[in-house]
C-alpha cells in the first residue's frame, strides 16, 4: 500500500455526501501528516523491534463502508461468542463503526453516547501540534475514521456496572478497520469500562484503534483491554489519557491472539494528585508479535503511577515491551514504579524489554525493572516433590505467573475469559480440574 | 538386603559441582521407626533430604537407595511422592497465583491415582482436610491463598505438616520442620508429627535441636558429619549433644 494509491482510496473516502465540510477539513489535514511522515519504519527509535511491512504490503483498505445486511449477519454471529457478561450495558462497534443493534446502554442517567462530535475541546487538546508526528498511525486514523464515537459520563456520576466496548469486524478480508472513541468522565464520577476487541474470523484483517480519554478532577476510571483476536488478524492502537487533579486511572492490558499487535499507551498524570496503575499481560506464541510501548508523564505534583507488565513468550514467539516514564521539572513528589517481566518457555522465542527513566526534578521517588526468565526450579520442585506431574507443574506456574496479573482485574468475566484462553496455551491444563 | 527396610541407604556419594557432600551414608530405616539425623552446620543433613526428594541439582556418584524396594533414586520426584515419600522443606517456597486448597487437593488426587483409588471431589476433600486443618490451628481462609505466600515462618512449617497429614506418607523425611518456631508453634507441629506415626509409617527428623525430640520422641539418634554417619544412639544421644556439644563426636569421628 504506497502513499499514492492510499491518496487515492481517501480521496474517494471525502467525495460522499455524508461527510461534512468541517469533517472534510480536519481529515485532509490528518492525511496531510501522515503524508508527511508516513508508515513508521524500523529506523523509527520506538519502532526499531516492530516492523509493519506484513501490514503495509498486506493490501488492506482503510476506506470506511456501509455495513451491509451479510456483514451484519457474520457481526451478530461473532457476538455470540464476543459478550461476556449479557447483563452489563454495552456498546458494539463493526468494522470501528458503531452499530445499531444489540446495544444496552440507553437509559443509563449520566451516560451520553453520540456519534456527532463537532468540535469537542475536552479531547482536541489530547491530539497537540507534535500529536500525529509523535503516532504517524494516528494520523492515518484521523483521516480514515468516518465514525467517531464519544462516550461522556456527567459529572458526580456513579455507574456500576461495567460497560462493555465490543469491538468485532465483519470479516470482509483485507479490511483496514480504523476506530476511534473519544471518552469524557465528569469530575467525582465513576465509570469501568472493558474495551474488547475480538474476532474468531480467519481472514486477515487489520484494526487501527485510536482511544482518546478525558479524566476530570476526582474521577475514577477502571479500563480494561482485553484483545483475542483470530491469530490472523493484526491491531494497532494509541491509547491516550489525560488524568485531572485527584483523579485515579486503573488500566488494565491483556493481549492473548492475534498475529502482529503495537500498543501504544500514552499516560499523562495532568494535575496535581493524578495516580495510575497499568497492569499488561500478554501471550505472544507462535507466529505471534506482541508489542507494548508505554509512556507515563509525571506533568504535575505529587503524582503517582505503578506500572507492571508480564509477557509469555512461547515457542518462536515475540515480544516488545518498552516503558518510558518522564518526570517533568514540576513534577515534585513523584512516585513512579515500573517492572516487566518476561517467561520464555522456550529457547526459541525472543523479547526485547526496556524500561526508561527521564526524571528532571528530585524529590521523586522511582524504580523500575526488568527481568527476562524461565520457571523457577525451586517452585517445580515444590509441586513435584507433592506428587503433581512435571508438565503440569510447568504449565500451572506459568499460568500463576500471568495470574497475579489478571487477579488485579476488577471484572470477573474478563479475568476468567482470560485465564481460560491462557491455560488453554500450556501443557496439561486438562489436568488442572478445580482451578479455573 | 534386609526385606524388611522401608528405607536402606547404602554408601551413598552425592556430589555438588566438585564439592563432596555426602561421603559413603549409609541407613536402614524400619517400618514405625522415628530417626531423628543431627548433626553441626555443613554435615551435609539438607542434602540428604533433598537427594531423597530427587532434586536434580546434586549428582550421586555412587551407592544406592531402595524404597519399598524400589530404586528410588530412578524415579521422578512426583513418582517418589505417589509412593508415599514425602519431604517437609527446610525453606518452602512462596508460589504466588497458585492456590493452596488447589495444591492440597492435586497432590492428594494425584497420589490416590497412582495407586489406583478414587480420587476425592471437592465435597469430601473439604471433609478430610476440617479436622487436619484444626490440629495444625490454620485457619479456613488460608485455603484461599497462594501456597505460602505472605505466611510467617511458622504459619510455613505448619502449612508444610497439613500437607503431610493430608498425604500420609510411608516415609516422612522432616527437614528443620522446628526452626524458626516458637514454643507454641513448636507443640503443634510435635502433635502434627505423632499424629501420623502408626507401626507401617517411618520419619526421618532433621533437627539441630534437642527441643522438638522432647516432644517427638525419636527411637534412633545418629549424628552425619562430613557426609556420613559417625555416631548412633536413643534418644538419650541427643540429650547428650544438648549438653556436650559436636565437638567430642567430631574428635570420635577423626580417630576411627
Amino acid at each position: 500500500m504506497n502513499l499514492a494509491s492510499l491518496q487515492e482510496v481517501f480521496e474517494d473516502s471525502l467525495n460522499r455526501p455524508d461527510v461534512s465540510t468541517e469533517s472534510r477539513l480536519l481529515r485532509s489535514a490528518a492525511m496531510g501528516s501522515f503524508g508527511e511522515f508516513g508508515f513508521p519504519s524500523r529506523n523509527h527509535e520506538n519502532w526499531r523491534y516492530t516492523d509493519l511491512k506484513p501490514i503495509v504490503s498486506g493490501g488492506f483498505n482503510p476506506s470506511s463502508q456501509p455495513i451491509s445486511s451479510q456483514q451484519a449477519e457474520q457481526a451478530n454471529q461473532e457476538l455470540e461468542h464476543a459478550i461476556l457478561d449479557a447483563n452489563a450495558p454495552r456498546l458494539v462497534f463493526v468494522n470501528g463503526q458503531l452499530f445499531p443493534n444489540n446495544q444496552s446502554c440507553n437509559q443509563i442517567n449520566g451516560l451520553n453516547v453520540t456519534t456527532q462530535i463537532g468540535n469537542f475541546e475536552h479531547i482536541n487538546h489530547l491530539q497537540g501540534k507534535e500529536f500525529f508526528k509523535s503516532y504517524p498511525l494516528a494520523a492515518l486514523n484521523a483521516a480514515f475514521s468516518a465514525h467517531e464515537t464519544l462516550i461522556s459520563l456527567d459529572k458526580e456520576t456513579r455507574i456500576e456496572s461495567p460497560l462493555h466496548l465490543i469491538f468485532i469486524n465483519s470479516g470482509t478480508p483485507h479490511r483496514a478497520i480504523q476506530p476511534k472513541i473519544f471518552i469524557d468522565i465528569g469530575a467525582s464520577s465513576e465509570l469501568t469500562i472493558v474495551q474488547h476487541f475480538v474476532g474468531s474470523n480467519p481472514a486477515p484483517s487489520w484494526t487501527n484503534s485510536v482511544t482518546l480519554i478525558n479524566q476530570n478532577q476526582d474521577s475514577l476510571l477502571k479500563f480494561y483491554r482485553f484483545q483475542e483476536y483470530h491469530r490472523k488478524q493484526s491491531h494497532t492502537e494509541l491509547l491516550k489519557t489525560r488524568v485531572g487533579r485527584n483523579a485515579e486511572l486503573k488500566l488494565g492490558y491483556v493481549d492473548l491472539g492475534g498475529k502482529l499487535i503495537r500498543n501504544d499507551v500514552h499516560i499523562d498524570l495532568a494535575e496535581p494528585g493524578a495516580t495510575c496503575s497499568l497492569d499488561g499481560v500478554f501471550l505472544a506464541m507462535q507466529g505471534q508479535h506482541i508489542d507494548n510501548h508505554t509512556r507515563i508523564e509525571h506533568s504535575a505534583p505529587n503524582t503517582t503511577s505503578n506500572e507492571a507488565f508480564r509477557g509469555i513468550i512461547g515457542e518462536h514467539g515475540r515480544g516488545v515491551f518498552k516503558g518510558k516514564v518522564v518526570v517533568h521539572r514540576n513534577a515534585r513528589g513523584t512516585d513512579a514504579q515500573q517492572s516487566s517481566d518476561n517467561l520464555l518457555l522456550s529457547e526459541h522465542g525472543e523479547i526485547d524489554t526496556q524500561p526508561e527513566l527521564e526524571i528532571y526534578t528530585d524529590d521523586v521517588k522511582c524504580s523500575h525493572g526488568a527481568t527476562v526468565g524461565e520457571l523457577d526450579a525451586e517452585q517445580l520442585f515444590y509441586l513435584c516433590s507433592r506428587g503433581v506431574n512435571n508438565a503440569t507443574a510447568k504449565g500451572l506456574l506459568t499460568f500463576a505467573f500471568a495470574n497475579t496479573i489478571l487477579q488485579r482485574i476488577e471484572v470477573p468475566e474478563v479475568r476468567k475469559r482470560a485465564a481460560s484462553i491462557i491455560a488453554g496455551e500450556l501443557p496439561d491444563y486438562q489436568n488442572w480440574g478445580g482451578l479455573l | 538386603m534386609n526385606n524388611t527396610s522401608l528405607l536402606q541407604i547404602s554408601d551413598l556419594h552425592v556430589r555438588v559441582e566438585d564439592r563432596t557432600i555426602l561421603n559413603g551414608l549409609s541407613l536402614d530405616i524400619g517400618p514405625g521407626e522415628l530417626h531423628a539425623i543431627m548433626g553441626p552446620n555443613g554435615s551435609g543433613k539438607s542434602t540428604l533430604a533433598q537427594v531423597l526428594a530427587g532434586r536434580d541439582n546434586f549428582e550421586v556418584t555412587s551407592g544406592s537407595v531402595q524404597f519399598r524396594g524400589l530404586d528410588l533414586l530412578s524415579l521422578e520426584p512426583e513418582e517418589r511422592a505417589r509412593k508415599g515419600l514425602f519431604l517437609g522443606f527446610q525453606y518452602p517456597v512462596e508460589i504466588p497465583g497458585v492456590n493452596n486448597a488447589y495444591l492440597l487437593k492435586a497432590a492428594l488426587n494425584a497420589k490416590l491415582a497412582a495407586n489406583g483409588k478414587q480420587e476425592v471431589d471437592a465435597f469430601e476433600f473439604m471433609k478430610l482436610i476440617k479436622d487436619k486443618m484444626e490440629l495444625m490451628q490454620i485457619s479456613t481462609d488460608f485455603l484461599n491463598r497462594s501456597v505460602n505466600e505472605g505466611f510467617s515462618g511458622g504459619e510455613k512449617k505448619r502449612n508444610e505438616i497439613l500437607q503431610m497429614l493430608m498425604l500420609e506418607p510411608q516415609l516422612a523425611v522432616l527437614d528443620e520442620t522446628d526452626s524458626g518456631l516458637d514454643v507454641d508453634a513448636l507443640k503443634v507441629v510435635a502433635t502434627g508429627i505423632n499424629s501420623l506415626r502408626s507401626p507401617e509409617r517411618a520419619t526421618i527428623l532433621i533437627t539441630h535441636y534437642q527441643r522438638l525430640l522432647e516432644l517427638v520422641v525419636p527411637d534412633y539418634v545418629h549424628v552425619l558429619y562430613e557426609g556420613r554417619i559417625v555416631k548412633s544412639g536413643d534418644k538419650e544421644l541427643a540429650q547428650t549433644l544438648d549438653k556436650r556439644g559436636y565437638d567430642w563426636v567430631k574428635t570420635e569421628a577423626e580417630i576411627t
